[in-house]
């Protein structure tokens, strides 16, 4: 038996079970929460802090994606101070790689995009980064623009714990960090990849997309891996 | 071996001791510093001398850090305590003929002799180490690092031997509590309470670790004690196995400090062999082995879950705690992780009583704290102080005072985690809660003097470059937001930046420090907020106006 817990968010009182985390409490209540590394049904990392809300009791700010419900807690997810940083979040993103909408595959849907018209994105207060970056062309299907990624790591979990198959990782420290396939080598000459395309469906933005697509026109289904976790649940 | 095995070993060390022909001891500091500045050849050519002079019952004996790092190399003389500085393969000759056969010190040469009317005969009796208060670093300086038998000599196991059999893991765990010992490694969590943790949750696989990965810019305490009594480490996690009921010890050191990991390993053989580490210790019940991991040049793994990462064999990248590693640790067991200082107090508190240990220092801060003394001081090195010793003090009468006649401006303490203490402060009493006040931290211990000439600016422009450096780049607001206050830093100091800079900075700063994953981006804008409250004219006076097309836009 799982135990209940009451909690409010933004005043809202909702009787949750205690193993859930504050954003899958929030998001089946209608309370949204920015994110962009969370995707339903890959373990949470905590990474991109847009989800940081405010518990009643500490002055410190907690990632909903990573935190677990607790008998009468209090959370605020948009006091005006979390909002200045989940705007602040998106303008780094955007300042970080060369995010250039009007040319990209994912125009029109594109999570960040998505994410800079929600938080009101005028303009970029930070000097853009403009950081050289590759592009790899080299697997028959896909694309990997390192331009467009915002280090979610995202596609590295998709590969890892839906595919199981692991041909993604980190390399390099700070903002140096990029996504490389097996030990930096051509996506094309992977021997892990199964070219499945989960990584590419688990992509927030244009930097996994596939070869047939042109600009503006890769429609991403992330729904897809949450899915397909949820009916592998079942079947067991 | 049994414990009376045991006693009978140090029994008969401390008789050969008594009974040994050889009157005098003489002391090579082989610590990193020293060995830096040639001591490993004043070693060899002691030896010679002594043998050229037919004085073979002398034993010469290389050690760990005795402290006044930047007088290397050291030299001591026992008994009578003589140590004499700056030692080289051509003055050695005189020192041994004047202190030995003529029985007369050499007062050129005597430690500190540049800068006392008289010198001190014994070291002892030195300002600079009548105001320290040596637990941790107690027999550093005065133990040969690889010789278990001169631990021994020096009570070495005899805390192992009285937790074993004297006392129940509760009773240990309690005497630490009493100790209010708070953990060396920056943070200051009750020791106590955590080793408490620990033992509280049931698991029948639970695990040590010691963080050595020491990595603040200027800081080198882990590093001395590693290298100079890796003994007093083991026993202490030892100790903390027993307490917790772990038997499996990880002792994690940074792969920059090969001396210390090969004597650290030398260590767990020599333990092993004698019986106090390994299957059944001293015949009882209990076992507990170390292993050594070497990190691989991330400062970001000295953060505990990427610390327990990194011995996973993962990439050392921190995880959102909770679950913390007491409850969830190495490979998902309880798991208690002590910093190497902290793990240095633990023999001398179980042998002489928390009680003891918490009337030193201050009402929320007990015990003391090693500082690694750099920059522009006279005495740079490592010291340890009780806690509530002021900064006056250590930099002052301990440290000497400023290089060359200059003017204190300011101490940084806690490296990049950390802030500038200004002159104003200078009678801080240096503990964990005062220090907080400052907008400074304890941290590991680094304190760097800085005079009138730094520029403070550029301190939080270093510091923030070190961050940029070291972040692991996880998370978005260490990743980017230490880059773009670097950026901005850089533009202060070129003169290039404006008031809206300074405000970006600002406002990036709190964001920085209250949204990133872990504590190294946590406390990456500590010295630019404390440079920002303490020197703010030196940011300002750097502005340049707003230019009225940038005005529009940014507003």
């Amino acid at each position: 038996m799982m135990a209940l817990v009451t909690i409010y968010i933004d005043g809202k009182k909702i009787i949750a079970g205690s193993e859930k985390t504050i954003l899958e409490v929030a998001r089946e209540n209608n309370i949204e929460i920015l994110t962009m590394c969370h995707l339903k049904g890959l373990t949470d990392v905590g990474a991109c802090r847009l989800c940081m809300v405010e518990l009643e009791g500490s002055p410190k700010l907690f990632s909903a994606c990573t935190t677990k419900v607790a008998d009468n807690m209090i959370v605020t997810t948009n006091s005006e101070r979390i909002r200045r940083y989940q705007r602040i979040t998106t303008e780094l993103f955007f300042a970080e790689r060369n995010h250039i909408c009007a040319v990209c595959v994912s125009n029109g849907a594109c999570e960040l995009q998505d994410l800079g018209y929600k938080v009101g994105l005028d303009a970029i207060r930070y000097p853009h980064l403009f950081p050289q970056c590759e592009v790899d062309t080299s697997h028959p299907l896909y694309v990997m623009d390192q331009n467009r990624c915002i280090s979610c790591s995202r596609c590295i979990r998709a590969c890892a714990e839906v595919e199981g198959a692991y041909n993604w990782d980190m390399m390099n420290r700070g903002y140096q960090i990029r996504v490389i396939s097996d030990f930096n080598t051509l996506w094309g000459e992977s021997t892990t990849c199964t070219s499945c395309g989960k990584c590419v469906q688990a992509c927030p933005t244009g930097a996994l997309w596939a070869k047939s697509i042109v600009q503006g026109q890769q429609d991403k289904h992330p729904e897809f891996i949450t899915d397909l976790m949820e009916r592998r649940k079942m079947n067991l | 071996m049994n414990r009376v095995d045991f006693k009978n070993i140090i029994h008969a060390e401390e008789l050969k001791a008594k009974n040994a022909p050889t009157k005098h001891k003489i002391f090579v500091c082989c610590g990193a510093g020293c060995i830096s500045s040639g001591a490993d050849n004043v070693m060899k050519k002691l030896q010679e001398e002594i043998k050229n002079r037919g004085l073979e019952d002398i034993e010469v004996v290389p050690t760990g850090c005795m402290g006044p790092c930047n007088q290397g190399p050291l030299v001591k003389f026992k008994p009578g305590n003589t140590v004499y500085q700056k030692i080289d393969c051509v003055n050695i000759g005189e020192v041994v003929k004047s202190q030995i056969v003529d029985k007369k010190p050499l007062e050129d040469l005597l430690l500190f002799s540049e800068h006392r009317e008289k010198p001190f005969v014994n070291a002892e009796e030195d300002p600079y180490f009548k105001k320290q208060l040596k637990i941790a670093l107690k027999d550093c300086g005065d133990v040969h690092p690889e010789k278990i038998e001169d631990y021994l000599l020096h009570d070495g196991y005899k805390a192992l031997d009285k937790a074993l059999f004297e006392m129940s893991p509760e009773d240990v765990i309690s005497e630490i509590k009493q100790s209010r010992l708070r953990g060396r490694g920056g943070a200051g969590y009750p020791t106590g309470l955590k080793w408490e943790t620990v033992y509280r949750h049931v698991n029948d696989q639970k695990y040590i670790i010691c963080n050595g990965d020491e990595g603040d810019p200027g800081a080198f305490m882990d590093r001395s004690v590693l290298e100079g009594n890796p003994h007093r480490i083991l026993e202490g996690m030892t100790i903390a196995g027993y307490a917790v009921g772990a038997n499996k010890g990880y002792a994690y050191i940074r792969g920059e400090y090969p001396l210390a990991i090969k004597r650290f390993e030398a260590a767990i053989k020599a333990a092993k062999k004698l019986g106090v580490l390994g299957k059944n210790i001293l015949g009882t019940n209990f076992s507990f082995d170390v292993e050594v991991r070497i990190g691989a040049g991330a400062f970001v793994c000295g953060e505990e879950t990427a610390l327990i990462a990194s011995i996973e064999g993962r990439r050392g990248t921190p995880s959102p705690r909770p679950p913390y590693p007491a409850e969830s640790g190495l490979w998902g067991k309880p798991t208690l992780i002590n910093n190497v200082e902290t793990m240095a107090s633990i023999a001398p508190i179980i042998l002489k009583g928390g009680e003891w240990y918490s009337e030193i220092g201050t009402a929320k801060s007990a015990g003391t704290k090693v500082f690694a003394l750099a920059g522009k001081i006279n005495y740079a090195g490592l010291i340890e102080v009780p806690m509530g010793t002021t900064l006056r003090e250590i930099v002052f009468d301990i440290g000497g005072g400023i290089q060359g006649d200059g003017q204190f401006k300011a101490a940084q303490t806690g490296g990049p985690s950390g802030g500038c203490i200004p002159a104003e402060h200078l009678d801080v009493k240096m503990d964990y809660e005062e220090l907080m006040k400052l907008g400074s931290i304890m941290g590991s211990g680094g304190l760097i003097v800085m005079d009138e000439n730094s520029d403070m600016v550029d301190v939080a422009r270093f510091f923030m470059e070190f961050c940029v450096d070291e972040s692991c780049g996880k998370c978005v607001p260490c990743r980017v937001g230490t880059k773009m206050m670097h950026d901005l830093l850089q533009k202060v100091c070129e003169n290039k930046a404006t008031q809206l800079d300074i405000e970006r900075l600002e406002e990036l700063a709190v964001y920085v420090k209250e949204c990133s994953l872990c504590g190294l981006g946590g406390s990456a804008p500590n010295p630019l907020l404390s440079t920002l409250r303490h020197f703010r004219h030196e940011y300002d006076t750097r502005v340049q106006p707003v230019r009225k097309s940038e005005n529009l836009v940014h507003q």
